[in-house]
């Protein structure tokens, strides 16, 4: 029984890069959620504004293109974390 | 003069009485090793106190019971109602926890005191308590001489408990020994004249002595070598009770509102507790009969009947204030109130803040938001705007348009009064906090926080040289001239408004986020401005040495707006995730951005 966990904590420590990737994917997955929503509602309000508003267009516009970027950046590092998992599992 | 002869009195005046009576030796010897005991025990409680009391003490005290329960386990657990007391005054300085929480912890620190009572009562005249102390001495210096911090942490503990039991046992032989030489029970008062005196006796004692145990101790001791009656160690009780607000109104003097409010809330309940218990002393102490003889303590055991009653009155006492809390706090807000002082005083840089690293954080967190309001009023104003138009919904584009005059700022003389002075302080008080035992992580925040408080006072030096040309060419006749430092003055007000809202707003993982949509759009507006001004030098409609006047302006501009951008990004950074920072945008991507903009509008 000791033995058992002894092995179970040193599976633990070798295992700690890969527990600490998995909780980045995690939390990145809940911001991109969170921008995505955010996103949403931005375009709403874009949609709901007339033409001639063209200084408040921009700035939502702006606003869109940053989050879009941020986004792509988010999923790129996901992306990245994943793949070094894979080759670490193979 | 007469301060100065005191402490060398009491001297004096302690040496011959230490030199003419050896029982008091004794007695005097063991209030001493108590209240060192004490002091150990408060110094190792202090080591675990770098973020798990600080996370516990926050989850504990979002519903009145859970505050009250906090106060008695922490204050039985501690054997120290003023560690609990002076945490609470500094977490509520901090404002980390509200001021109905810390009134009901310091409610339920006066119940976990009484615990004190039973184990002086109980067990520490009864048991040869002394012989528990040795074991406690001898592992407790093992262990404080270990490097680990923990292990000290411990060996301070032991040596508290130990002391704290040898002190016990010195009062007890002390007053043993004294009983033969000398009858205090002579001096007993009986009624009303009795209760008075002795509360008023008790209440010295433990204003001299700032510790309510310690009281206790010499009450109890008194009492089971007869030296003074059960009705008068009742008053006395009461009196030391009243006495141990003595510890948190000291702690409050160098505090700040919220330390005051509650030291003010603390003597409000001691004193009303104090005064039911002096006008119903003769239906409390029928209880304690009734509730001695139901918890099976002998008649004449007036050691535990004491202890009962101690209880007794400040259950009592809690329970007719637990009802009026939430009143009585926004009593005490709406009472206690700032005098009327220049903006630049520290309002959260006190002493007991330094009390943990978490405290010392969240109050220069505090401060340098402080920081950022005044540099947002001065920067408002530089740019000839008043505070409250940049925080409304008012249109900028109108208030800029319809500006008759540029607001006379004196920029150097508010920068030392509400800047520099402030920033100093934060500063000087970091300096301190570092200096004091500290976790990693508060270290770094403290660092990035100085740095956002030296971005703001950067920011507000940049707006020294703006407003120089703001004032000649603000209002200039020239539209052209006019409409590029109205352009300016725009931005920046836009700018503080955004950062203004993003402070004030429920922030989540991406408010921190928001600031690269900020710093994107400066960017555009900056390139905007200067490719405008390109032209107009090409087509004569500026003259040279004022488009290089405006070029400036605008590099101020930006590095005002970069500064507070990066302070206001510190600010938000406590509700930032970690891994969402990897999210936000660095230089070149934020160009990148700006280009594709500039691409598909066509310029």
């Amino acid at each position: 029984m000791k033995l058992k966990k002894l092995l179970e904590q040193v599976g633990d420590f070798l295992d700690a890069d890969s527990k600490t990737q998995a909780k980045e994917i995690k939390s990145i997955r809940k911001v991109l959620k969170e921008l995505k929503k955010k996103e949403h509602k931005l375009k709403a309000e874009l949609k709901g504004l007339p033409k001639a508003e063209e200084e408040a267009r921009d700035e939502l516009q702006i606003k869109l293109d940053v989050i879009y970027a941020q986004r792509k950046k988010g999923l790129d590092r996901v992306r990245e974390l994943k793949q070094s998992r894979k080759e670490k599992d193979d | 003069m007469l301060r100065r002869l005191f402490l060398p009195l009491v001297l004096l005046v302690l040496a011959y009485a230490l030199w003419a009576s050896a029982d008091f030796m004794e007695i005097a010897a063991g209030v001493a090793l108590f209240m060192f005991g004490m002091l150990c025990l408060e110094e190792g409680f202090k080591t675990f106190t770098g973020g798990t009391l600080e996370s516990l003490l926050r989850k504990s005290t979002d519903r009145l019971w859970k505050s009250l329960s906090f106060g008695v386990v922490s204050t039985t657990a501690m054997q120290s109602s003023s560690l609990v007391s002076l945490i609470t005054v500094s977490f509520v300085s901090a404002e980390m926890i509200t001021l109905a929480a810390g009134i009901g912890i310091i409610m339920g620190a006066n119940i976990g005191t009484t615990t004190g009572a039973w184990l002086i009562a109980g067990l520490g005249l009864k048991v040869d308590i002394a012989a528990y102390a040795m074991p406690g001495l001898i592992f407790g210096m093992l262990l404080i001489m270990q490097k680990s911090k923990t292990l000290k942490g411990f060996g301070n503990l032991l040596l508290g408990f130990a002391f704290l039991f040898l002190g016990i046992h010195y009062m007890k032989e002390g007053f043993d020994a004294f009983q033969g030489n000398f009858d205090l029970s002579a001096y007993a008062l009986p009624g009303l004249m009795g209760l008075l005196v002795y509360t008023l006796v008790g209440m010295l004692i433990t204003v001299i002595m700032q510790s309510s145990h310690a009281s206790l101790l010499i009450i109890i001791t008194a009492l089971s070598a007869g030296q003074v009656t059960y009705e008068n160690a009742l008053a006395l009780a009461i009196g030391a009770n009243l006495g141990s607000t003595i510890t948190i109104i000291l702690g409050a003097l160098a505090s700040n509102l919220g330390g005051k409010r509650l030291a003010a809330s603390h003597v409000l309940f001691n004193v009303l507790t104090a005064a039911v218990a002096i006008v119903f002393i003769g239906q409390i102490a029928w209880l304690v009969d009734q509730g001695g003889f139901l918890l099976g303590i002998r008649e004449d055991d007036y050691l535990l009947k004491l202890a009962l009653f101690h209880t007794l009155f400040n259950v009592m006492g809690v329970l007719l204030l637990a009802p009026f809390v939430q009143p009585l706090s926004r009593l005490l807000i709406a009472r206690i109130t700032f005098q009327k002082q220049s903006a630049e005083t520290p309002l959260y840089l006190y002493p007991e803040a330094l009390e943990t690293p978490e405290t010392a954080v969240n109050a220069v967190r505090k401060e340098v938001r402080h920081l950022f309001d005044n540099a947002f009023g001065l920067l408002a104003h530089g740019v000839s705007m008043k505070r409250s138009v940049v925080k409304s919904e008012e249109s900028l584009s109108e208030a800029v348009k319809y500006t008759r005059k540029i607001f006379p700022v004196d920029v150097d003389d508010v920068y030392e009064d509400k800047i520099k002075s402030l920033h100093s302080d934060i500063v000087d008080f970091i300096a301190k906090a570092q200096a004091e035992e500290s976790t990693q992580k508060a270290t770094e925040e403290l660092y990035v926080l100085r740095q956002a408080s030296r971005k703001l006072v950067e920011a507000v030096k940049g707006m020294k040289h703006l407003h120089k040309n703001l004032s000649r060419y603000g209002l200039s006749t020239n539209p052209a001239v006019r409409e590029r430092y109205d352009l300016i003055r725009l931005q920046l007000a836009r700018l503080l408004r955004d950062l203004h809202r993003l402070l004030e707003a429920d922030s989540n993982d991406v408010t921190t986020l928001s600031l690269d949509a900020l710093r994107v759009s400066l960017e555009k507006s900056s390139r905007q401005l200067i490719d405008e001004l390109d032209e107009m030098i090409r087509h004569r409609r500026l003259v040279a040495r004022v488009a290089t006047s405006i070029m400036n302006d605008e590099s101020y501009v930006s590095d005002i707006s970069t500064n507070l951008i990066d302070a206001v990004h510190t600010l938000l950074l406590p509700q930032l995730d970690d891994d969402s920072s990897s999210l936000t945008l660095d230089k070149q991507e934020i160009s990148q951005l700006v280009d594709e903009g500039a691409e598909k509008t066509g310029a």
